[in-house]
């Protein structure tokens, strides 16, 4: 069995399920309507009623406290010797110091007759008692004790046969025993947690887990009254071994009703309800009859049956919706049903076995009703933080492995030393093996490394750097690979900051693009379902659209400043090294000078322009290029026949734009120059990014094989090269000769 | 008669070279008054009449800018002179449109790429003193943005409180943008631009279009002075706005 349906849901508005109980146990609409709803009456008297239940549940503590410590005692310090024998090993009183090392024999009461005394005389939980005779003798004999101790004065008979004349009196506020005190603590955190639960969202399923809770703590305040050291009277002692059946029965119900119900309803939730009550409270009224032999057993077999049948439940509710905080609860259910189920066993063997390792078997009991308590206290936090689950939860875990182990060892035979060691190391062997399950399974890891991290928010930047107003896209997928959720949603609408919603079940984040309107990213089901969301979760998600907005506008500055940087160099080469050009060519010699300078010229002008602007659109360069060919060979009385074909209008890179401007230039002045055709025709066809660019002539020209490559050719080859392309030169059948480029991708990088 | 020529340049080889190109395009008589800075060009014109023209005896007939000049751009002086009755020709180093838009816009009649062939820079500029302007597909592209209805600087144009200069108007129905009519581009005028953004030839386009190749000079003139007419405009809102007129 496990624990309840808490949820972390403090200071936050109840999901759909109780409206809807048939869908998904998160609705964005409902979740608007509730989002919208102004503070209710409730919420103003909801720290007042928190305080209430604080003061209750103090003043019942005290109650607890007051009735135990009124409870009549021999003082001192009694341990279990040899043969079971009842050893004084300290006491506060003058009269008992002398005898501090003997053994108890007998209680001589005033009337003369005597209670033979042995370690079964101790306190006891009456309810780990496996044997049904072993317990009645156990009541039976604290009944005398107790009498015993209610008249004014008893001797003491020592084994050295010494007698001892003591008045026994109330334990006191100061002789309950360090225990005492841990375990009312810890009943006290077990109130105010339900306490809380119920009052953050007064629902069946938090009564569920407050009833749960309660019940425990009853549990855990009975067993600190058992704590408590000193030869004393029992509370109630025939009735204790009932009490704690009764409250391990309404935990066990109350556990699978609220599983019936949360995360998801389930269909037959009534039926999973009926059954869950109604066996355990059958059985009370036969044990309340004294109809039910073996009572022990028949304790630990409901209990342990509604155990498996909480996990069949949750496992149904998840297979109906994969609500990983049903898969958190199955987990928690699990553990605290296999630790039951090792505890009873060494429970039975040890009740074969001396009295002593009895003793020591009910210490494991205890035990695990402590990581049981822990673990009902764990539940509301679970969505809250990672670090605190984890760490009380391997604390309880590895504690009561650790002494259980201990307890079965010493059971077995094994002397207490070596037991301790031996369980020492097993329980570190355990430990390194189960740490992996306990801290990445149960609530689910850290997300991703930071490395991987780091990668995929660059590659996000760099995407929302080209459209800074879809920011929400790349941060979706960013969120996704790291959460890897279910269902990803855009909600059009705003929201202050990252959330978790729905135990765990559902994350928001904001998103703040420029140029668009604010919406919310909703993420469910962290893990496809095997993880919670958690606080944490919330803040990195936060932390992670801030660092995207941040490097973003980062690589925009950088960017700025480049661009800027670049202009301000194309600019100054324009103009000063331009018109030193324009001079030297206004000054030449000859007609080559002046068409060699003509050219540098040119080649600058397409090299700052270059600099300047970022990227061309291809039909934009295309349409120049035309222009800038067809006026040089109109100027040198050539025919043009251009066609240039393309199925997608790419956008070149500046290095791409330049090449391919130089490369046509090139080619047109070799024709120009050398050449005497009388037509030039230019073919170029870009298809899926692929270009192929073909300049034929009809001139004087052959054997291009044989022709030395010199400044202008093998500068097209050059670049031809750069682009990642090849570039051949043929005869042009009976005349002319052909360049035929081929580069096979011109598609823009990513 | 003799035809008085201004050449504001601040490159003296260059002034000299232009010199060349202006004697061997016309048959004219040609007086040539250089300038190195825009202070002295504003010297010469005010000698010959001042900004208007108008009392001039015998106004330059045509001026040939430079963009960068010593003490500013030449385009202040183009904005100086919308009513001077000369061709206005920028000669510069610059070829993309981001320089040369707002030259034509300034008032300027045509443009000449100063590292041009002197043999191509005789023809532009005969071309150009004959009313065949060159337009480049980037400029064309210009142009297209903006007299797109709405876009471009029509967007802030307002109805007509200056003055018309004369009959462009269409017949057409006044379009919702209020963008007055002599400012519209027709129909014919859209379609050579488009065809001049995409890079065909003035030949190409009239035979595309079924029509004589200087009826798209035509055509091409009359974009021209609507870019003028729309750059006059702006420049009376301005004033207007700033309580000159």
């Amino acid at each position: 069995m496990a624990d309840a349906a808490a949820s972390d849901a403090r200071r936050r508005p109840a999901p759909a399920q109780d409206t809807q109980p048939a869908d998904s146990s998160f609705d964005a609409g409902a979740l608007q309507l509730a989002l919208a709803a102004p503070a209710s009456l409730a919420v103003r008297w909801r720290p007042w009623l928190l305080l209430a239940a604080a003061l209750t549940s103090a003043l019942l503590c005290l109650a607890v406290m007051r009735l135990v410590a009124g409870l009549p005692a021999v003082p001192g310090v009694w341990v279990t010797g040899a043969q079971g024998t009842l050893v004084l090993a300290a006491s506060p009183l003058d009269e008992l110091q002398l005898h501090i090392g003997r053994g108890l024999v007998a209680l001589r009461l005033p009337d003369g007759s005597e209670l033979r005394a042995d370690s079964g005389l101790q306190r006891r939980l009456s309810r780990w008692i496996v044997d049904d005779v072993e317990r009645s003798n156990y009541v039976a004999r604290a009944d005398q004790l107790a009498m015993a101790l209610a008249q004014p004065n008893l001797t003491l008979r020592m084994d050295d046969g010494s007698l001892v004349r003591v008045a026994p009196k109330p334990h006191g506020v100061g002789g309950l025993g360090p225990l005492f005190w841990v375990f009312m603590a810890l009943a006290a955190a077990l109130q105010w947690t339900a306490a809380a639960v119920l009052v953050a969202r007064p629902q069946l399923r938090n009564a569920l887990y407050a009833l749960m809770a309660l019940a425990q703590s009853g549990n855990l305040m009975l067993i600190a009254e058992q704590s408590v050291p000193g030869l004393g009277a029992p509370l109630a002692p025939n009735s204790s071994a009932l009490w704690h059946m009764a409250l391990d029965f309404v935990t066990a119900a109350a556990a699978v009703h609220a599983f019936a119900l949360h995360p998801r309803r389930l269909a037959e939730a009534r039926k999973v309800a009926l059954l869950a009550w109604g066996l355990p409270i059958f059985l009370l009224a036969l044990a309340l009859g004294g109809q039910l032999p073996g009572l022990w057993w028949w304790t630990q077999g409901v209990t342990l049956g509604m155990g498996v049948l909480a996990v069949a439940v949750l496992t149904r509710s998840y297979r109906a919706e994969p609500h990983p905080f049903a898969l958190v609860l199955r987990r928690f259910s699990l553990l605290a049903v296999a630790s039951l189920a090792l505890s009873t066993l060494v429970m039975a063997d040890a009740a074969a076995r001396a009295p002593g390792a009895r003793d020591l078997a009910a210490v494991g009991a205890l035990a695990w009703t402590l990581l049981f308590a822990a673990l009902l206290l764990l539940v509301p936090f679970v969505a809250r933080g990672r670090a605190l689950t984890r760490e009380l939860l391997l604390l309880a875990t590895v504690g009561l492995v650790a002494t259980t182990l201990t307890l079965l060892f010493v059971a077995v035979g094994v002397g207490e030393p070596s037991a301790l060691v031996l369980s020492l190391v097993l329980t570190l062997a355990l430990h390194a093996a189960a740490r992996p399950w306990l801290l990445s399974g149960l609530v689910g890891g850290a997300p991703t490394g930071s490395e991987r991290s780091f990668e995929q928010l660059y590659r996000a930047a760099s995407e929302v750097r080209r459209q800074p107003s879809r920011l929400a896209e790349p941060l979706g997928r960013l969120l996704t690979e790291l959460f890897d959720p279910r269902d990803l949603q855009q909600l059009t609408r705003p929201s202050s900051r990252a959330r978790v919603l729905g135990d765990g079940a559902a994350l928001l984040v904001p998103v703040q693009a420029d140029g668009a309107p604010p919406t919310t990213l909703l993420l469910r089901y962290a893990r496809q379902g095997r993880r919670l969301f958690t606080v944490d979760d919330a803040r990195l998600a936060e932390r992670i659209a801030d660092q995207l907005r941040r490097a973003v506008a980062y690589d925009l500055a950088v960017e700025r400043g480049r661009k800027e940087e670049r202009q301000r160099i194309a600019q100054d080469l324009h103009d000063d090294i331009g018109a030193r050009l324009l001079t030297l060519m206004y000054q030449a010699q000859t007609p080559e000078m002046e068409d060699y300078l003509r050219h540098t010229l040119l080649d600058l002008k397409t090299l700052t322009r270059g600099l300047a602007a970022t990227e061309h659109r291809l039909s934009h360069a295309a349409v120049e290029w035309k222009r800038d060919v067809g006026q040089r060979l109109e100027a040198a009385r050539l025919r043009l026949e251009w066609r240039f074909e393309f199925d997608q209008d790419l956008t070149l890179s500046v290095v791409q734009w330049s090449a391919l401007t130089r490369v046509l230039r090139e080619l047109v002045s070799n024709t120009i120059m050398h050449a005497k055709a009388s037509r030039v025709e230019i073919v170029c066809n870009i298809e899926r990014g692929a270009l192929s660019l073909r300049v034929m002539d009809d001139g004087v020209g052959r054997a291009p094989q044989d022709w030395s490559h010199g400044l202008g050719l093998g500068g097209v080859r050059k670049r031809i090269k750069q682009l990642g392309g090849e570039v051949r030169w043929r005869e042009n059948g009976a005349q002319g000769i052909i360049c035929e480029a081929e580069v096979p991708d011109l598609m823009p990088r990513r | 008669m003799t035809v008085k020529v201004l050449i504001l340049e601040d490159n003296p080889v260059a002034r000299g070279f232009l010199g060349r190109v202006v004697r061997e395009s016309f048959s004219d008589p040609i007086a040539i008054t250089e300038a190195g800075d825009l202070e002295t060009a504003r010297r010469h014109i005010g000698l010959t009449g001042g900004a208007r023209g108008l009392h001039g005896v015998d106004p330059f007939k045509l001026i040939l800018v430079d963009l960068e000049l010593p003490d500013g751009n030449g385009m202040e002086l183009l904005a100086e002179l919308p009513q001077y009755p000369a061709t206005k020709i920028v000669t510069t180093l610059y070829s993309d449109d981001d320089h040369l838009f707002p030259a034509l816009q300034c008032g300027a009649d045509g443009y000449l790429l100063k590292e041009d062939r002197f043999e191509v820079l005789v023809e532009e500029l005969q071309k150009i003193v004959r009313g065949q302007p060159p337009l480049s597909p980037a400029i064309a592209r210009r142009l297209l943005t903006h007299f797109r209805p709405g876009g471009g600087s029509d967007a802030n144009a307002p109805d007509g409180s200056f003055v018309h200069t004369s009959g462009f108007q269409t017949s057409r129905p006044v379009a919702l943008e209020k963008v007055p009519d002599h400012e519209r581009l027709t129909p014919r005028e859209s379609e050579v631009l488009t065809y001049l953004s995409k890079g065909f030839t003035i030949k190409e386009i009239a035979s595309l279009m079924g029509i004589k190749w200087f009826t798209v000079n035509d055509h091409i003139k009359s974009i021209y002075k609507k870019l003028n007419v729309s750059s006059r405009a702006e420049a009376a809102v301005l004033a207007s706005k700033q309580g000159l007129v």
